[in-house]
């Protein structure tokens, strides 16, 4: 108490702030974060100089003779050693360069934004559709455990689960894109041209990315739901006030259940981001994981780095934010650090 | 305090044992025996049956004879593009897919889980260094780490187990580090430590039997994970290289003329599919039996 009246105002905010166990976590691990980058810059920098072949050589093909490749990868700066490469790469990259690619002369700046949002659009429509479809299936699920809709969503994720993207993209091409004529195999309609036809452009590789999700999220939702509702004393007393079943799901265990949703959301975007590699090359789609898969194939080390960069800052932003959201939110954590 | 817990857990514990009646007992069986025999059939039809039973070479077929549609007699399932049997293509397909999935789980199980329980007990800066090392290729997202590693390790079926090891060992790693950190103040751990056990002793003798059943059961489920990475390097037409089968590469090759001929697709997907069941089920399954006692 006395400290408290002693200490100036000024002194105590900042203490508290820097006290406060969400911020601390925080700065620690972003802290933790900078030599992960950067080995993560190094180690895809000796893997891409390992692949046999230089960007000079895809350029120029295979009819190329030594003169000319060797011209080609002396104007690209190939010929000098590989460690100076690198630390220029980094010394630009640190003051938000990331070079011309190779392949096109284009900066990458300048590429990368339209990528982006083709890729950002598709992993957010994958979320959407799995977390709209997932939570009232779950809810619908542990209102009434083992029955009928419980017992179908049950063995309808599992299958899910096991289907491996590729092949569900396929299988919904063959479907609806050959078959019915309902949607577009592959191919790309931005926003400019109407938020429509973005959208039904963007339905099939979405839903091949949401539907794993989908299975997933529901088993894990319906799953904790089951445990909070029959295991917790919060759930009895709730049920002892005299609220309804849906409202002790709803409002006591579905918002705990929440948390660790939340979390799971957060660790996934990571792994979504990497499945748009392979499922925007089969829909030919414009976005970063097609980018980076050219990138690899013409040993295009300028644009692989920027991208792996890209992926692994928002890899560790995705899983530091799932773990603070957790602390903020979770009363428990919440008050159990302080 | 302590005395009440054990009072609870010693009920909870009767009343466990009296609430599995006869059809439980046995269904509980049926939840390891069914995808247990799923995928004893599948091993058997991939390793044992092109032995036994008159089934066509899986490469160098007749160009002429290409794409007959399925029942035709002599191909049961049909032939593809360059006149190859499609189930030929699949069984064989299936040795390598599946062998590369058992390799590169065993390969994470025993190097990985070893570096894990290794970086938990010895701690400090071997702990800092051999987690940091993982951490930088788990932030690398897989499948371009997978294709940038193919790539300069080259194709063929040994390239690519240590291809998909780089994916495999660091997930191990962490599950074995955590299970070590979780048992390290277990009184038997405190004891054999005091009592001067080495490091290499404690990890062998006290630390792999209790972390064995956790990191199986990964592998179990990691079997599925690596059949379907494997195919999607396949896909992208690394890995497994044709005129060589394997269930990704089939899936590639069919994409190619998917409106056309849908069923060279459809088939491999149909042996992945089930192949990655039977190996999500059984780790569910044996997972929910340790975790049960």
């Amino acid at each position: 108490m006395s400290d408290v009246a002693t200490t100036s105002p000024a002194p105590r905010v900042f203490s508290a702030v820097l006290g406060s166990p969400a911020l601390r976590l925080i700065v620690k691990r972003l802290l933790t974060a900078i030599p992960i980058l950067l080995g993560v810059s190094i180690l895809m920098f000796v893997l891409l100089n390992l692949i046999p072949g230089s960007a000079a050589l895809q350029l120029l093909g295979p009819e190329a003779t030594p003169e000319q490749i060797a011209r080609l990868e002396h104007d690209m700066g190939l010929d000098r050693p590989p460690v100076e490469r690198y630390l220029e790469w980094l010394w630009n990259a640190l003051q938000g360069d990331l070079g011309r690619s190779l392949v096109s002369r284009q900066p990458v700046t300048d590429v990368l934004p339209t990528r982006l949002a083709v890729t950002g659009e598709l992993v957010a429509l994958a979320f959407l559709i799995s977390l709209t479809v997932a939570i009232p299936l779950a809810l619908l699920a542990a209102r009434r455990p083992n029955r009928f809709l419980d017992r179908v969503s049950m063995v309808v994720s599992t299958a899910g689960l096991s289907v491996a993207n590729y092949v569900l993209a396929l299988l919904l091409v063959l479907l609806f894109a050959v078959k019915l004529g309902w949607f577009p195999a592959i191919g790309y309609t931005p926003v400019s041209k109407g938020l429509g036809d973005n959208l039904y452009s963007l339905a099939l590789p979405a839903f091949a990315m949401a539907f794993p999700l989908l299975c997933f999220y529901t088993r894990f939702l319906r799953g904790d739901l089951v445990d909070q509702m029959q295991g917790e004393d919060y759930v009895m007393t709730a049920r002892a006030k005299g609220l309804g079943p849906w409202q002790v799901l709803l409002r006591h265990a579905f918002r705990n259940s929440s948390f660790g949703l939340i979390t799971i959301v957060g660790l996934n975007i990571s792994g979504l981001i990497g499945a748009t590699v392979i499922i925007e090359s089969i829909f030919s789609l414009p976005g970063i994981g097609q980018y980076l898969l050219q990138g690899i194939l013409t040993r295009d080390y300028i644009v692989v780095q920027a991208i792996v960069i890209i992926f692994a800052i928002i890899t560790v932003l995705a899983n530091l934010m799932a773990d603070v959201l957790y602390a903020v939110l979770d009363p428990r954590i919440r008050y159990g650090t302080n | 305090m302590a005395l009440t817990e054990v009072q609870v857990s010693s009920s909870a514990v009767v009343a466990d044992e009296t609430a599995p009646t006869r059809t439980r007992a046995w269904l509980r069986k049926l939840h390891i025996g069914v995808p247990a025999g799923l995928l004893l059939l599948i091993f058997f039809a991939c390793f044992v049956l092109p032995l036994v039973a008159p089934i066509p070479k899986p490469t160098g077929g007749d160009i002429l004879n290409s794409l007959q549609p399925a029942f035709t007699p002599g191909h049961i399932l049909g032939t593809d593009d360059n006149g190859n049997d499609i189930l030929a293509r699949i069984l064989v397909g299936g040795r390598t897919s599946l062998f590369v999935a058992l390799t590169v789980n065993l390969l994470g199980l025993v190097i990985g889980g070893g570096l894990g329980a290794l970086a938990a007990q010895a701690g400090g800066i071997v702990d800092s260094i051999i987690m940091r090392l993982f951490d930088v290729l788990i932030a690398i997202p897989s499948l371009a780490l997978i294709v940038a590693v193919s790539l300069s390790l080259g194709p063929g079926v040994r390239n690519t187990i240590l291809t998909l090891s780089f994916f495999s060992v660091p997930a191990f790693a962490r599950i074995s580090r955590a299970e070590t950190l979780r048992l390290r103040e277990q009184p038997f751990m405190v004891a054999a430590r005091l009592s001067g056990t080495s490091t290499w002793r404690i990890v062998v003798r006290h630390l792999a039997p209790n972390i064995g059943p956790q990191l199986m059961t990964f592998a179990m489920l990691g079997l599925g994970i690596v059949m379907v990475i494997e195919g999607a390097l396949s896909f992208l037409g690394l890995g497994i290289r044709p005129p060589a089968p394997s269930w990704g590469n089939m899936i590639f090759q069919g994409q190619l003329s998917l409106s056309g001929t849908p069923m060279l697709v459809v088939w491999p997907s149909i042996a992945l599919f089930l192949t990655v069941v039977g190996f999500n089920q059984l780790g569910e399954a044996v997972r929910l039996r340790w975790s049960g006692r």
